[in-house]
């Protein structure tokens, strides 16, 4: 688990030192390839892996992996502020 | 077929066509009886298994994708002059931008989103035609959520989210294949929120077609077993 978190702490470094502002070729790189996402890597916390199967990943482990809170509870606008019952 | 083999097999369409909504949670769409007005009340007892079948879709279809309690209803556009009624559905992208995304204005990363989630959204909401046919469906709202592109270890991560409210005539149009991606958030009104900071209404540029929701698969993702996705 260590190696891992290490690994992704390496990994964000990397991105956040390659980002800077968007220049027309990185629009046009994102643009192009349309992905909007670095990774999916966190969730490897919550895939139990076994020696000699191939590693699966259930909506159970999904919702696991975002009530642990890797990212933390977001700061966002409430659905009151937008609509009304 | 003998009475004891037709109830079997009646048991067991019934058990299996459940099976998306079963293993689901229910608690994302707002109950009918948590609303203010009759209309709403009626629109949601009317089309409870039509929002608990896009709730349903949204989780086993969309893993990456997290719907919030209630964040699905016939909700009321806040500050709406009379009792416009819109099939609601609020989803929160909790995957980490790509550096390409984090550089981008806000604007930009709005109408991004918006070709990405608005046009699969609105046809998951309109799945059941019975819902879009009925008359007292005003239109459509969409809210979503991502991460703010921000170094990592600089506090509690912060959510940007557009609110798309789109007229029922508007939205029927782009999905019959009459409108144009192009100029579809030219019919909508967008709300912009930087966190719990409203921006106020935002302009969003020409959208595009945009097939990641239907192609990006999260890698292993078993599907649960009688859930089938399209």
């Amino acid at each position: 688990m260590r190696s891992v978190r290490g690994k992704l702490l390496l990994l964000s470094a990397v991105l956040i030192a390659t980002a800077g502002c968007a220049t027309s070729e990185e629009w046009n790189t994102w643009y192009t390839h349309r992905t909007h996402f670095a990774s999916y890597e966190h969730l490897g916390f919550s895939v139990r892996n076994t020696e000699g199967s191939s590693p699966k990943v259930t909506r159970k482990d999904i919702q696991l992996a975002r009530d642990e809170g890797w990212w933390g509870k977001a700061i966002t606008v409430s659905q009151e502020q937008m609509l009304e019952r | 077929m003998s009475g004891k083999r037709l109830v079997a097999v009646v048991a067991l369409v019934a058990l299996t066509a459940g099976v998306a909504i079963a293993a689901a949670p229910t608690d994302r769409v707002l109950p009918a009886h948590e609303y203010t007005t009759e209309k709403a009340r009626a629109l949601a007892s009317a089309h409870v298994h039509a929002l608990q079948e896009l709730s349903a879709g949204i989780y086993h279809c969309w893993p990456w994708v997290d719907v919030p309690r209630n964040g699905i209803g016939f909700y009321r556009p806040r500050g709406a002059q009379q009792d416009d009624r819109h099939l609601s559905t609020r989803i929160s992208i909790e995957q980490e931008p790509s550096p390409a995304f984090a550089s981008l204005r806000f604007e930009e990363r709005a109408t991004a989103m918006f070709s990405r989630y608005i046009p699969p959204l609105l046809r998951r909401m309109t799945k059941d035609p019975n819902v879009a046919a009925d008359p007292k469906l005003d239109g459509f709202t969409a809210i979503v959520d991502w991460p703010k592109p921000a170094p990592r270890g600089t506090g509690r991560p912060v959510s940007e989210t557009i609110a798309v409210f789109i007229d029922k005539a508007s939205a029927l149009e782009f999905l019959s294949g009459r409108g144009d991606i192009k100029t579809l958030p030219s019919h909508a009104r967008v709300l912009g929120f930087d966190g719990e900071t409203p921006l106020g209404q935002i302009t969003l540029g020409p959208a595009w077609d945009d097939n990641f929701v239907a192609t990006f698969k999260v890698a292993n993702y078993q599907l649960e077993p009688g859930v089938v996705c399209n």
